[in-house]
């Protein structure tokens, strides 16, 4: 009997040993086998991985403008759960948020922004439109219920270090408490839509219409939109230093993009539907069809990467494959200045 | 290396505020998640060992499959079920270091659970024997086997510890990484990877390390006096 057993256990271990070599194997192949089907890029890349590192090369275009928006989420909005079923009694802290946007619209608030990033980088990361909701009237100090602030907000505001600055001043002052939740626009609207915000800043023009259209959001009082457009930057288009399209001598953006679609240099894209994202899909030409959904890149997986990662995941993809990539400003530069390219 | 050596010493050395709040929370949430494991697991699964119908054969197997849920997919029902539209909404647990408790321990107590069961199916025939020849009680014998394996108990913990801590799949879903509330060790790494700190990220993953190493440096004490 014990040698049957003995038996038993030595075949098991050696059919798990057979499985693991195979999953090993397949995996050590797949990488060779996309080697050879991407000829010219490859073989340039890995000559020149050393020499070039990530830089801003194409900025400043009107068509890369970053527009970023303040929205309370409307406590009466068409709540629905995962099935589908309408939910009436979504806890909602709507004065905290009316509170929060008051502020950041008001002269301290917008001065602030104006200013930040001037005593690190030397220029202002985020400039306030000229257009901008203002606020002139009281903002009330938090009480034990309103409190609580659930801000749910995109990557490049946090990573920037925007709210890390801004949010002291505004809790000092009035007692408050901004838990600030963020991820790429796409995911920041759809976790206010499951009721886990009470306010939103984002940077996607489309889906923040969305949100209004779909009932989302509603007008404070002391604003005529539901949508308070109130701060920009811009985006920048970076890629490896020696810049083989060409990009930095484009007339357009438009141009840029078109040069490397035609030359199928390497290109990182976040693939999250983040505010980046929906801003990288709507510069390259129309014919290519490129949308956010996954499927719509499939014939280029040769040189367009969708990566579904956050932006810095994705300049640091972008720095090591030598590829272009599509970022807000503010975030490259706080990456850049944190050491994130390494040469 | 060395410069996030020095830069993880300089950081626990300053006292900086953020990171004192990330190890609170992160010991907060790794304690209690792998102390309720520990307190639901054990029973299980001595349960589990000193059973011997075929359901318990089935739920063994069921629990081991529990020991592969990939930590993700706890965090996205824990996620569902706790958001502001869940059917938990009311106990607001969402973004909460509560609620990254919950997902834990409902990672880790099949873990638990399991390698309790595969420690004590080794004892329970013997010791079996012995409580029937001197007549002892189902929980005396059970009491009797728990007795008999504590230096394993000690390393479960271990294990459960280690899992609570290293955890970021789960806890980032159900916490949200919000600073000052809900960031601990592993989400914070991600967070400065992000943001292209990576010093900063590796300093933080040796202080994770260094607190892990602490405490098996005390378990492993206490383990040898009460196991002799």
């Amino acid at each position: 009997m014990k040698k049957i057993r003995i038996g038993i256990v030595a075949l098991l271990a050696a059919f798990v040993m057979a499985l693991s070599l195979a999953a090993c194997s397949s995996q050590s192949s797949e990488p060779a086998e996309e080697d050879t089907s991407t000829p010219a890029a490859t073989t340039e890349e890995s000559t020149e991985a050393a020499a070039t590192n990530l830089t801003i090369l194409y900025e400043e275009d009107d068509s890369l403008i970053n527009t970023y928006s303040l929205l309370a989420v409307n406590p009466d909005a068409p709540f629905v759960d995962a099935d589908g079923n309408e939910v009436a009694d979504v806890a909602i802290n709507s004065e905290g948020a009316a509170a929060f946007i008051d502020w950041m619209l008001s002269d301290e608030g917008l001065e602030l922004i104006a200013d930040y990033g001037m005593a690190d980088f030397g220029e202002s990361l985020f400039t306030v439109n000229d257009d901008a909701p203002h606020y002139d009237g009281d903002i009330p100090q938090a009480t034990d219920e309103t409190k609580a602030i659930r801000l749910s907000t995109t990557t490049s505001v946090n990573d920037s270090g925007l709210l890390d600055y801004l949010l002291p001043y505004f809790e000092d002052e009035y007692g408050y408490e901004v838990e600030v939740y963020s991820a790429g626009t796409g995911k920041a609207i759809a976790n206010a839509e499951s009721g886990n915000a009470d306010a939103i800043l984002v940077h996607s023009k489309s889906q923040e219409e969305e949100f209004v259209t779909a009932g989302f959001a509603y007008t404070l009082p002391g604003f005529d939109s539901e949508r308070l457009s109130f701060m920009h930057n811009y985006f920048v288009l970076c890629g490896p230093a020696d810049d083989p399209a060409g990009v930095a001598d484009a007339a357009t953006a438009l141009d840029a993009f078109a040069q490397i679609a035609d030359g199928k240099y390497p290109f990182v894209s976040r693939g999250d539907a983040s505010g980046t994202h929906t801003k990288e899909i709507s510069l390259w030409p129309e014919d290519l069809g490129i949308t956010t959904e996954a499927d719509s890149v499939a014939d280029y997986t040769d040189w367009y990467t969708y990566s579904n990662a956050g932006m810095g995941a994705c300049l640091a993809m972008a720095n090591e494959t030598n590829a272009y990539i599509l970022s807000d400003k503010a975030t490259f530069l706080t990456f850049e200045a944190n050491g994130g390219i390494v040469e | 290396m060395l410069t996030a050596f020095e830069e993880a010493i300089a950081l626990l050395v300053s006292g900086d505020e953020m990171l004192t709040n990330i190890v609170l929370v992160t010991l907060r949430m790794s304690i209690a998640s792998s102390l309720i494991a520990l307190a639901i697991g054990m029973p299980l699964g001595t349960a589990l060992a000193m059973g011997r119908s075929k359901i318990v054969s089935a739920l063994v197997i069921v629990n081991r499959t529990l020991m592969g849920v990939p930590p993700v997919v706890c965090g996205l029902l824990c996620y569902l079920m706790f958001c502001g539209v869940g059917p938990l909404r009311w106990l607001q647990l969402l973004y909460t270091v509560e609620g990254m408790v919950v997902a834990q321990v409902l990672l880790i107590t099949p873990i638990v659970a399991g390698n309790m069961e595969s420690y004590v199916r080794g004892l329970v025939d013997d010791v079996r024997e012995t409580a029937r020849g001197i007549g002892l009680s189902r929980v005396r014998t059970a009491l009797l086997l728990l007795g008999e394996c504590r230096y394993q108990v000690f390393t479960v913990y271990l294990i459960a510890f280690g899992r609570a801590i290293a955890e970021v799949g789960a806890v980032s879903m159900v916490g949200g990484a919000i600073a000052y509330k809900t960031n601990v060790m592993t989400t914070a790494i991600m967070m400065y990877t992000n943001r292209g700190d990576f010093t900063l990220g590796i300093a933080l993953g040796i202080i994770l390390l260094l607190m892990f190493l602490t405490l098996n440096v005390a378990v492993s004490i206490v383990q040898r006096n009460v196991a002799r």
